[in-house]
């Protein structure tokens, strides 16, 4: 692959989806943030992953999830929240989701996953 | 067909009546009309001897017919002439009554001429003239004495029935509203009012326009109504609700009706008094047989110009009804109960998820800081821009536990010039995650051109969301919820904010108390919420009111007054 892994990141609160990215940028993945599910939706097929918050408004993260694949992505999404939840996360694993971190999530755990989920073709640096 | 009531028994039946005076087909007074085509009545004139005299003498003073038939009572009444002439009180309250009270005014002039010429002895005088009638077309009345009887005369209206109004359909149409009434499902009694009539003419009179004032200064009027004005037919319903024997029991005067609630025995008679066709209301009844029962009284008042001048008053009995009303009323109440602490639970973790997102945000970028310095190279740019970063969410979430403090109430006021708009938009933080998760659909409408006022931001959004958590408990459960909060200019230069929703509203008795402090109507309540409220604004030289709208729900305004320098 000759283009460089970008990572989507979605949620509704500017300071943790800028810091999702600052977290991915000095790792060398390409992240670009959204706002609203809605708006990354549109723009899913440009994305190698995505990293979302589950409560937001408008669309929740869990409603991300259900059209994305309704449109036959298996793009891998992976869960950052601050929503203590056990069956939203129980639905979301369900449903295929890589994996669900509570806020904070480690760095270290976070980006680890993304490594093993992106394979080689992950780490840039 | 049975009988409405014993007093509408066979003729003769009832104790009280005299003997049959009437005339019967072959009678030399029945004058040969068909029964079925003649209304009999029996006047007794010996009260107007002395003005038949004076007229007879050569003075005849204006409105002497009227006078003459005032003195000229009825003795006896056939069933025609009860049914075209008399109302639905009875026989009983025709006999021993002035003429005048039931014989139709415009034909009384030929009425009291028929009688005078025949008891003045004018030689030639006709003995039947034409009148006016309702029933009979091309009707005459008849005028005949009896030497046995010197005191009574006979007189007949005849001619041929009309098509509508026959004897034969006013019958049938009678039979028919009677056997309806009496097997109607309701507990039915007919009240004769008119006794009322003079007095409410009096009062009117005396430029008494609200009667209800009047009663209260002067209580014994209701009391001598109740023994006045006289129930006069009841139905079988009637006797079961009020555990009598028979429906004799309850012919008399009203008071009994009435002995458990004087207070809408007051009612009864300002509605009368008003010309009002129509007055519903729950209230208690002590039946014969001592028991106290909740029933909801439907009266209809006759009208002008019916000639059926009866008031009908039903009862239907609500006790099991209001009973299931006050179970389900407990219910409700345990209901809100557990939802109110949904609410709070919701409410706690609506506030953990606000305080944790610019944690989060510190720690990630604060590890994301270490990853740059840790690096051969360290970028010191990109540190600088994260440390601040930092700086920023950890304010961030120090205001959020402020806010919390301030809902606590443990916050000193610090005043600033604030946007109303603002203020509502951070309460809104906090509820919106329940407004949502109940469903309720929430209209926001925020003036851009509020003016700034003076005030304690925490404070103000600790109004903002008392007021909303009230709405979301008033709407606890309801379809179609909705919640609107508003932020407009008042007349004064201030700034106004009101929530409305479309819950059940507040008891009117309770709208002056809902800013008490621990007044609650909620099984778990503190009620404090709006006694927060009402001291926050008042500190702020604003205030705040409580009301309904007219379509239902709740509707609390806030104002805030200009700043001043
Ligand atoms: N939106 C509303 N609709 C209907 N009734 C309301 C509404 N808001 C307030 N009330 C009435 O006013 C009462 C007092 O409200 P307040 O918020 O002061 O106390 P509370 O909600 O009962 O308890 P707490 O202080 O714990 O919130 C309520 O119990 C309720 O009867
Ligand atoms: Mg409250």
């Amino acid at each position: 692959m000759s283009r460089p892994v970008v990572i989507a990141i979605v949620d509704d609160d500017r300071a943790v989806r800028e810091a999702l990215c600052e977290l991915l940028q000095v790792e060398g993945m390409a992240a670009l943030g959204f706002e609203r599910a809605a708006a990354f939706l549109d723009r899913a097929g440009e994305f190698d992953c995505v990293i979302s918050d589950v409560r937001m408004p408008e669309m929740d993260g869990l409603e991300l999830q259900r059209r994305l694949r309704a449109c036959g992505s298996a793009m891998p999404l992976i869960f950052v929240t601050s929503l203590d939840d056990e069956t939203a996360c129980a639905h979301a694993l369900r449903a295929g989701a890589i994996a669900w971190f509570a806020k904070p999530v480690a760095d270290a755990a976070l980006l680890g996953t993304l490594r093993v989920v992106l394979g080689n073709t992950g780490g840039g640096a | 067909m049975e009988p409405l009531s014993h007093q509408e028994a066979a003729d003769g039946a009832d104790p009280e009546l005299p003997p049959a005076l009437l005339p019967r087909i072959g009678d030399v007074a029945h004058a040969g009309m068909d029964e079925e085509s003649s209304a009999w009545s029996v006047f007794d004139i010996s009260g107007a001897r002395g003005l038949i005299a004076r007229i007879a003498a050569g003075d005849m003073p204006d409105g002497w017919t009227r006078a003459l038939l005032d003195a000229v009572r009825v003795v006896d009444i056939d069933d025609n002439a009860l049914r075209a002439l008399g109302p639905i009180g009875g026989r009983r309250r025709m006999v021993g009554a002035p003429v005048t009270v039931y014989w139709p005014a415009e034909s009384w002039p030929v009425l009291a001429e028929l009688i005078f010429a025949e008891l003045a002895d004018i030689p030639g005088a006709a003995r039947t003239r034409k009148i006016v009638s309702s029933v009979f077309n091309d009707a005459t009345v008849n005028i005949s004495t009896d030497p046995a009887h010197p005191d009574l005369v006979f007189v007949s209206v005849g001619g041929s029935v009309t098509d509508k109004r026959s004897l034969w359909s006013l019958r049938a149409s009678e039979e028919r509203y009677r056997t309806l009434i009496h097997h109607l499902p309701w507990a039915l009694v007919l009240v004769d009012s008119t006794a009322m009539l003079p007095i409410f003419d009096e009062l009117r009179a005396a430029g008494v326009s609200d009667v209800g004032a009047h009663l209260d200064a002067h209580p014994g009027l209701p009391f001598e109504s109740r023994a006045i004005v006289r129930v006069t037919d009841a139905n079988r319903n009637a006797v079961e609700l009020f555990g009598a024997g028979c429906a004799d029991q309850l012919i008399g005067p009203v008071d009994y009706l009435f002995a458990a609630s004087p207070d809408t025995a007051k009612r009864v008679i300002t509605a009368h008094f008003d010309g009002r066709r129509n007055l519903t209301e729950i209230m208690k009844l002590r039946t014969f047989d001592g028991r106290l029962r909740d029933v909801q009284l439907s009266i209809t008042y006759p009208t002008p110009p019916e000639r059926l001048d009866v008031t009908l008053l039903m009862f239907e009995d609500v006790t099991e009804r209001l009973q299931t009303e006050v179970q389900l009323r407990q219910l409700q109440e345990e209901y809100a109960r557990a939802a109110r602490i949904a609410t709070l639970g919701e409410l706690a973790s609506s506030i953990a998820h606000e305080v944790n997102q610019p944690l989060a945000a510190i720690a990630m970028n604060a590890e994301t800081s270490l990853r740059w310095l840790a690096r051969d190279e360290p970028n010191l740019a990109k540190v600088e821009q994260l440390t601040k970063r930092i700086a920023d969410s950890a304010r961030h979430a120090s205001e959020i536990v402020q806010r919390i403090r301030g809902m606590a109430g443990r916050h000193a006021p610090n005043r600033t010039a604030l946007d109303l708009n603002r203020v509502v938009e951070e309460a809104l933080m906090f509820v919106c995650h329940d407004i949502e998760a109940r469903g309720i659909q929430l209209g926001v409408k925020l003036d851009i051109g509020l003016p700034r006022v003076l005030g304690d931001r925490v404070q103000l959004q600790q109004v903002v969301v008392n007021l909303l958590v009230n709405s979301l408990q008033a709407l606890a459960g309801r379809p179609h919820s909705q919640i609107e909060i508003t932020t407009s200019r008042d007349g004064f230069g201030g700034a106004r904010l009101s929530v409305r929703d479309n819950g059940p509203g507040i008891a009117a008795e309770d709208l002056h108390r809902v800013f008490e402090g621990f007044f609650t109507t909620k099984q778990d309540g503190m009620g404090i919420g709006l006694a927060v409220c009402q001291s926050i604004l008042a500190a702020h030289g604003g205030g705040i009111s409580a009301a309904n709208q007219a379509q239902g729900g709740a509707f609390f305004q806030v104002t805030l007054p200009p700043i001043t320098d």
